[in-house]
């Protein structure tokens, strides 16, 4: 279905795919993965021709796509950029139509598809249809653009990680439905990930890349048995990491959604904002970014004045943890210090997130009795 | 009271013969810098030099340029109007060239990746997403050549330049008034004019975007 043959391609003077070969079969889905820079993107992109290599050869259904019409060839190639890319002078549904348009698709099979499309994410077409990609969150944006790749039904899907921004829930659940769409439609999928599980769990192979070069080209159990180097082995052990226990880090349970405030913001803004988030303590940091401490409201309510800034107050040294530091030991500073959380911070200091007593009691639940998500 | 009397049938044809000047000057440069600004935009290498020597033709002083022309065209309505329309160009190119420019390289990477052609592109996503700072030009454009067209009384061709003119001649400041104002108020409403044109042109999803 694709078949890299010698493909090279350059930057400048930087070689950013050496000599890659490799062959998909219809149906397969393939997951290209290796650390940022190695060149995943650009063999993406190589497939619908939105970049040229200077050598080698690309078929695509037994054709060479140098010689073919790149603005055909790309109809019947679906494709999800890495930064979403939706048109924000177009509402939803003319985002997921655009292509069944250009192939004369009439209004109300457009309709119909994008109706099927979004329910199929969880989100409702009267609700959605005709909004504009800016009043989305995040996450809903990206399954738009998940959706637009698939709407003309192509054979053929390349997806840039396109599940980045999701939250693990509907991360997973997107997960399912592409799996389950791919056995059904017989689609061939090229997926770009930085995330070992979302590999192991997705692929009938995955092809692993560093510098230009493919490592590694497997299926998931053989790559598992059997990593080619220890770059992929590094990669193995850190998904695994997450399924043992003892090897889960303070980063792991933290929430990052804690609000922190620059010292030099006024008070009345820190306690407005303290209102309405309905919190009662702020994480204060230096103009680096740097953690100082925190100041709760009683600290306010001492302090007297409104006026000023917060920094003027002296903050509580509330415990802290490295973001590498065993879940356990964090737990454990947790449980025998008298504070609400503790401070999870990254090596340069600066915060990564808190820990709090729910998040505690919600990972023993979940060793207790599975997945509590 | 004396003085509508006396000048206002010729206040309203002036007021009429201006902004007949404006619109069509106006018109023409804004179709001549839109095609431009295109054009440019595609080629944003050259463009880099060709942009500022336009731009030098719009330190020009309006009067020499009027004046030139006027030596080789004599004095009839198409010598303002092309005068204006060259000075109306270039906020609208600019404006175009930029505005395209920005236009973030990820939608035009996501517009081919949807299987548009260059000319698909260009019109439904780029000039789209351009439209905010192009409308923008247009305003300068417009409100610029109102106050240019006075220039055309000075070669005797009429507009509201002609009641400045005279006013300044006779030392009369009703005339010049009478001259400045509908000219004022002419920039305002033709302003708010094009913010309703550009309610409709401007994609409802861009709105504050920008
Ligand atoms: N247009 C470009 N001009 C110059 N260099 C580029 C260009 N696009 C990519 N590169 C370089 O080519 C290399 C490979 O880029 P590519 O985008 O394929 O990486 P990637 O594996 O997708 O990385 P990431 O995981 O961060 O998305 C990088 O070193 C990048 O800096
Ligand atoms: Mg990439």
């Amino acid at each position: 279905m694709i078949r890299f043959e010698n493909v090279k391609k350059k930057f400048g003077d930087t070689v950013v795919l050496n000599n890659i070969s490799f062959n998909i079969e219809p149906g397969e889905f393939i997951v290209l993965i290796g650390p940022s820079g190695c060149g995943k993107t650009t063999t993406l992109k190589s497939i619908n021709r939105l970049i040229t290599p200077e050598e080698g050869k690309i078929f695509v259904n037994g054709q060479d796509i140098s010689k073919a019409n790149p603005v055909k060839l790309r109809r019947k190639i679906g494709y999800v950029i890495q930064q979403i890319g939706l048109f924000p002078n177009m509402t939803i549904e003319q985002n997921i139509g655009l292509v069944p348009k250009r192939l004369k698709y009439s209004k109300s099979e457009i309709k119909k598809i994008t109706k099927d499309l979004m329910e199929m994410v969880d989100m409702s077409y009267d609700e959605y249809a005709h909004k504009y990609p800016t009043e989305l969150s995040g996450g809903q944006q990206q399954r738009i653009g998940v959706l637009r790749a698939l709407a003309a039904s192509p054979p053929i899907v390349l997806m840039d990680e396109p599940f980045g921004a999701l939250d693990p829930m509907t991360r997973a659940t997107l997960q399912e439905e592409i799996v389950r769409l791919q056995k059904k439609l017989k689609k061939t999928i090229v997926f770009v990930t930085h995330d070992m599980n979302e590999a192991l769990d997705l692929a009938d192979k995955i092809i692993f890349m560093e510098h230009g070069e493919i490592v590694q080209m497997a299926t998931p159990d053989e790559m598992l048995a059997n990593p080619a180097n220890d770059l992929i082995r590094d990669f193995m052990r850190k998904s695994s990491a997450t399924s043992d226990p003892s090897n889960l880090t303070a980063a792991d349970f933290m929430r990052t959604n804690a609000i922190s405030v620059y010292k030099k913001r006024s008070i009345r803004e820190c306690t407005d904002l303290m209102a309405r988030q309905h919190i009662d303590s702020l994480l204060i940091k230096n103009d680096d970014d740097t953690y100082v401490g925190i100041i709760t409201i009683k600290d306010v309510r001492k302090h007297g004045k409104s006026s000023g800034s917060i920094g003027e107050i002296i903050p509580n040294e509330n415990i802290t943890s490295d973001a590498g530091e065993n879940a356990k030991d964090a737990f454990d500073k947790l449980y025998n210090s008298g504070d609400n959380y503790v401070v999870v911070l990254n090596n340069d200091k600066t915060i990564a997130g808190i820990i709090s007593k729910t998040s505690m009691a919600t990972a023993m639940a979940d060793t207790l009795w599975g997945d509590m998500q | 009271m004396s003085f509508f009397e006396t000048y206002g049938d010729r206040l309203i044809t002036a007021i009429q013969v201006h902004l007949c000047y404006v619109l069509t000057s106006v018109t023409i440069g804004f179709v001549v810098a839109l095609i431009l600004g295109i054009l440019l935009s595609r080629i944003p290498q050259y463009a880099k030099i060709i942009m500022p020597i336009l731009s030098i033709f719009q330190t020009i002083p309006g009067i020499v340029f009027i004046g030139v022309l006027f030596l080789y065209l004599g004095m009839i309505p198409a010598t303002v109007i092309i005068a204006l329309a060259v000075y109306a160009i270039f906020p609208v190119l600019k404006n175009t060239y930029t505005g395209l420019l920005d236009v973030k390289p990820e939608y035009i990477e996501a517009a081919k990746g949807c299987g548009m052609s260059p000319l698909q592109t260009l019109f439904e996503v780029e000039l789209p997403l351009a439209s905010p700072s192009i409308i923008t030009g247009l305003r300068m454009s417009t409100i610029y050549t109102v106050s240019w067209a006075v220039l055309a009384a000075m070669i005797g061709l009429g507009g509201l330049g002609e009641f400045i003119y005279i006013g300044i001649a006779s030392n009369n400041n009703e005339l010049i008034l009478a001259g400045a104002i509908p000219s004022a108020i002419m920039a305002i409403i033709l302003s708010l004019l094009i913010d309703v044109l550009g309610r409709f042109i401007i994609p409802k999803g861009l709105r504050g975007a920008k």
